[in-house]
């Protein structure tokens, strides 16, 4: 069953290069990233699937016991432009390429002193024989990159001011994942790609280390009163778990929850609250309008703005 | 009677050597070994990230698999595809061994190095490290061994490197994205992948003196058995075309889909060939034409055919 959904999969993907992409690449004179295009082909096609995916559970779990109902739902549409724009790849595209080129110069100087770059598998060699321990232990690493990526994000006063347009929503739904400043996605991109070179993730799992991260995030972003119960709760970030962290009364430097995958980072460093029965409303009480309400591009705007405030402050 | 269970018996208890073909799937990270006869997998090798070429030692005793992204270099037993040891290597890439024996040169794509290594018979020692430019691709050899010739993908540039010296000697531009070159009786011939066409090159003069269409993405190249026609692989055009080894002139053009790549032949003449978007592996018949497909992993890139012969002699006798 598996084999043969791969294999439509393998054919679907493969006739989509040779009969566009390919062609394309070559008219443009840039078949010497054929290889590389197809395996980024390979993830859009997979984020378009995601997004279905997670349309298709999250949906109908927000219908059922919506944790808010709202009448107008104009914010929430916001947030689905917000999730295309960034599902599909084009901003971890970017970083990975240009990552992609300082690794190479980076570790090609290095190589001159004779020195070979290491990866988990090298240092943990049961790794070598279990493909699979070794991507949980990748989702795991990079997972502990995210809490600290987030909870810097929270302390640091101009990092915040970026990351305050995702606490502005007032309407979290599942949509909300993606609800980002774009020079704070592109942190988040240099910051999680940096990471995933540094330990040697290979290019061809990096797409679906980011994936099984990102679907996480989408169903702990979704207006359902869900939680996994006592001991879930403590194994995987549910809903509830990351509904506190978006609530009014934790945004800014006081957060707590938030950790993207594995609650148990917060466990660890003293941040969890593990309430099972507090679903709080959501939004930051800071937030201009245009931040709560604006448009994709109002949003951006402004919170460029708000970063120059903080920078000039010093 | 006793002689026909004797001969039963011998049939199921002897070690019936298949030819075996070794399949490189760069997007899954490991390496499949097949019965050619029935294409059962005989053997999955897992490596840590891509391998994408492999080369016989000098003596054929054992595989070289370079796993780029792992920066390994895998020593295969070819008659099992057992894995003989495993070897920090610095991002190999496309390697082929020097006419000689003595040097294993290994280009390195990403890093934009091109390393020379001494082989003694067992063991690879670094010798040099050069810097090149943008995406070292393929390689090949002066016949005496004392040049080796590089591809430039990213700078549609050929590198002549001297191995007396170890240094480079001169680079010419031969034509968009430069993948696949080999030697052919007395002129390189190169894949110009971002073009349709096979540029030959004078490395005596430094000049391209003609270029052959072959299709667009013109990729690998291989001398068929017995120093027989020379195949092309095209990407964009899914495409192999044969070539008279004398003129150069097209024999045939093949169009087999799914994005033929790396090819090898079997005793018979039959050419296997890695179709790296189709996940699969294709016999073509030299006299027809036609293809048969076998899946593979994701992305197969290189791809050898172990002859039976090979296999048998590799395999120790069993103990009386």
């Amino acid at each position: 069953m598996f084999d043969f959904i791969g294999d439509l999969w393998i054919r679907f993907t493969g006739t989509l290069f040779e009969q566009a992409l390919q062609p394309t690449l070559y008219a443009l004179g840039l078949m010497d990233w054929a290889d590389d295009a197809f395996q980024w082909m390979d993830f859009f096609l997979f984020g378009l699937f995601s997004v279905g995916v997670v349309y298709a559970v999250c949906r109908p779990l927000e219908a059922w016991r919506p944790v808010e109902r709202w009448a107008d739902r104009r914010d929430v549409g916001t947030d689905i432009i917000y999730t295309l724009l960034a599902r599909l790849g084009i901003l971890p595209l970017l970083a990975f390429i240009l990552l992609a080129s300082v690794d190479a110069w980076v570790i090609g100087t290095i190589a001159d002193s004779g020195w070979v770059p290491p990866s988990l598998e090298n240092l943990w060699p049961a790794l070598r024989e279990s493909p699979l321990l070794a991507f949980a232990v990748y989702v795991v690493v990079l997972d502990f990159g995210e809490y600290w990526r987030h909870r810097f994000q929270h302390r640091i006063g101009w990092w915040w001011a970026l990351h305050s347009l995702h606490h502005a929503q007032t309407q979290m739904t599942f949509w909300t994942d993606d609800r980002n400043h774009i020079l704070d996605d592109c942190l988040g991109a240099l910051w999680f790609g940096g990471l995933a070179l540094l330990i040697g993730v290979p290019p061809g799992q990096f797409p679906l280390v980011a994936l099984v991260l990102r679907l996480a995030e989408s169903l702990s972003h979704a207006n359902v009163r869900l939680s996994f119960g006592s001991v879930g709760e403590r194994l995987v970030v549910s809903p509830r778990f990351h509904r506190l962290h978006h609530g009014v009364l934790s945004a800014g430097e006081s957060g707590r929850n938030y950790a993207v995958l594995l609650p148990i980072w917060d466990w660890i460093f003293g941040t969890a609250d593990f309430r099972r029965d507090q679903f709080p409303l959501t939004g930051d009480p800071d937030a201009s309008p245009v931040l709560v309400h604006g448009g994709w591009f109002a949003q951006q705007i402004e919170g460029g703005r708000r970063l120059w405030g903080v920078l000039r402050r010093g | 009677m006793r002689v026909l269970i004797l001969l039963l018996t011998l049939a199921f208890v002897a070690p019936a050597h298949a030819d075996l073909l070794y399949v490189l799937n760069s997007g899954d990270a490991d390496i499949q070994v097949l019965d050619a006869g029935t294409r059962e997998e005989v053997r999955r090798i897992s490596v840590l990230r891509e391998a994408h070429h492999l080369v016989w030692a000098p003596d054929r005793s054992v595989l070289l698999i370079g796993d780029s992204g792992g920066n390994e270099m895998l020593f295969i037993q070819p008659a099992t595809g057992e894995v003989i040891r495993r070897e920090r290597i610095s991002n190999p890439y496309h390697m082929e061994f020097s006419p000689d024996g003595k040097h294993l040169v290994v280009t390195s794509l990403r890093r934009n190095q091109v390393d020379i290594y001494n082989w003694d018979g067992a063991d690879l020692t670094l010798a040099a490290r050069l810097r090149v430019s943008d995406k070292p691709s393929h390689l090949a050899y002066r016949p005496d061994s004392k040049v080796v010739y590089v591809t430039l993908q990213g700078t549609r540039s050929l590198i002549a490197i001297s191995l007396e010296t170890n240094q480079p000697l001169w680079t010419m531009e031969v034509g968009r994205d430069p993948a696949g070159v080999i030697w052919h009786r007395d002129r390189l011939l190169i894949g110009i992948m971002g073009s349709d066409n096979v540029a030959v090159v004078n490395a005596e003069t430094r000049v391209v003196e003609r270029r052959v269409v072959v299709g667009r993405g013109a990729h690998a190249l291989f001398v068929g058995p017995n120093d027989g026609p020379v195949y092309v692989t095209s990407r964009v055009d899914s495409r192999i075309t044969v070539l008279d080894p004398g003129s150069l002139a097209v024999l045939h053009a093949w169009n087999v889909p799914g994005g033929p790549d790396c090819l090898t032949f079997d005793p018979e003449g039959r050419v296997w060939a890695t179709l790296r978007w189709a996940g699969r592996v294709g016999l073509v018949d030299v006299e027809s034409g036609t293809m048969e497909e076998t899946r593979v992993g994701r992305s197969p890139h290189g791809v050898l055919f172990v002859p039976r012969r090979d296999v048998a002699a590799a395999v120790p006798a069993p103990a009386p």
